[in-house]
């Protein structure tokens, strides 16, 4: 994977965050990767009108976006059963990196989470990672999105597990902040057991 | 397939997945200089954002301490603090991503009861206008381990009064 090439032309990339700047830097990468029709939301509430006009085919978006938030926006992405981007990569952006909120995150039905501030090596590995790394989907009556389930490799203080997984103390503290290799660990889609 | 509790998995190959490994792609390192350099041409930009997003920030301060118990006006300060956070480190300026991401925490612990503390949030302002200088251009935190302990503490002391109030 290492030597893997991406292709992003063409692609339609919304970029949602409040800040034009950062609208202004993600694009300015993007571009540098590639692409070239990124698009910029500055609200769940423009984003959601885009995304029930037309097709994206990766959402880049920022955990603060108001008014509700990017994780909130997400689920109502993975919710919407008449949505045609329901199973879109959604990549979150946050410099909230407390394993509750990443957590909050996979939950809500995010494909990866990036770590703010964001450097083009980041962003590049995790959009690599999203693309070499298709991962089954899961409808069930509480959460739509992509397969939860993964392996606990190097986390010390765990994660959520499903049954089946391997047992481990799940931890109820929101602290401490994870580095973007825990971050990663913590959408490994490998299972256990 | 699906199980006794209802789920259903399935496998989905997004358009994303498909579109990207086409070939004519290119590799991590020729995208990873590409885009450094298109950030690098952002940079001069930096230095007037820069100053307009402390320009925003002030407002918002002025504004939250006019009204302390306006929670939205906490909240658009927050934000404020965020941006300068978020961008920092991004085009070169550690320093200032450094002293907003201190502004953050205090203003967060306001966001969940602490007391609004003018003293406490003048001196993160004035470190970002020190931070936005040319002399600290390229100056990382640990050069100035005297500033950044000293807001460290401040903002340590601001959460640990909100954890006291326990909201």
């Amino acid at each position: 994977m290492k030597n893997a090439t991406l292709n992003l032309r063409d692609l339609v990339i919304l970029v949602a965050d409040p800040s034009p700047y950062m609208c202004m830097l993600a694009n300015s990468m993007l571009r540098g990767f590639g692409a070239n029709k990124a698009m910029d939301a500055r609200s769940s509430i423009d984003a959601i009108q885009i995304l029930t006009e037309q097709k994206i085919d990766i959402l880049l978006c920022d955990n603060l976006l108001p008014p509700h938030g990017g994780l909130k926006l997400t689920q109502a992405i993975r919710r919407n059963v008449n949505n045609p981007n329901r199973t879109v990569p959604i990549l979150i952006m946050t410099s909230d990196t407390r394993e509750s909120t990443i957590k909050s995150a996979r939950d809500a039905g995010a494909n990866m989470v990036v770590a703010k501030p964001m450097s083009p090596s980041s962003l590049y590995d995790r959009l690599s990672w999203i693309a070499f790394n298709p991962r089954n989907f899961v409808d069930a009556p509480t959460y739509f999105g992509p397969d939860r389930r993964f392996k606990i490799e190097g986390f010390p203080t765990g994660v959520g597990r499903r049954q089946g997984d391997k047992a481990i103390e799940v931890s109820d503290e929101t602290g401490p902040t994870l580095a973007q290799d825990d971050i990663d660990n913590l959408f490994n889609s490998s299972r256990v057991g | 397939m699906s199980n006794s509790n209802g789920a259903r998995e399935f496998p989905v190959e997004t358009d994303f997945q498909k579109k990207v490994r086409r070939a004519g792609g290119v590799t991590r390192n020729q995208a990873v200089g590409d885009a450094e350099a298109q950030i690098e041409t952002l940079k001069e930009e930096f230095t007037d954002w820069l100053k307009d997003g402390l320009t925003r920030l002030q407002t918002a301060i002025q504004l939250a301490e006019t009204y302390p118990d306006n929670a939205v006006l906490i909240e658009d300060a927050f934000r404020s603090s965020c941006e300068l956070r978020d961008i920092g480190t991004t085009v070169g300026y550690e320093l200032v991503t450094f002293v907003a991401n201190r502004l953050c925490e205090v203003l967060d612990a306001m966001r969940n009861g602490a007391d609004y503390d003018e003293v406490l949030i003048r001196c993160h302002l004035d470190a970002l206008q020190l931070a936005r200088q040319d002399i600290y251009k390229n100056v990382s935190p640990d050069q100035v381990p005297d500033l950044c302990d000293g807001l460290r503490r401040a903002a340590e002391h601001s959460i640990s009064m909100a954890g006291r109030i326990g909201k």
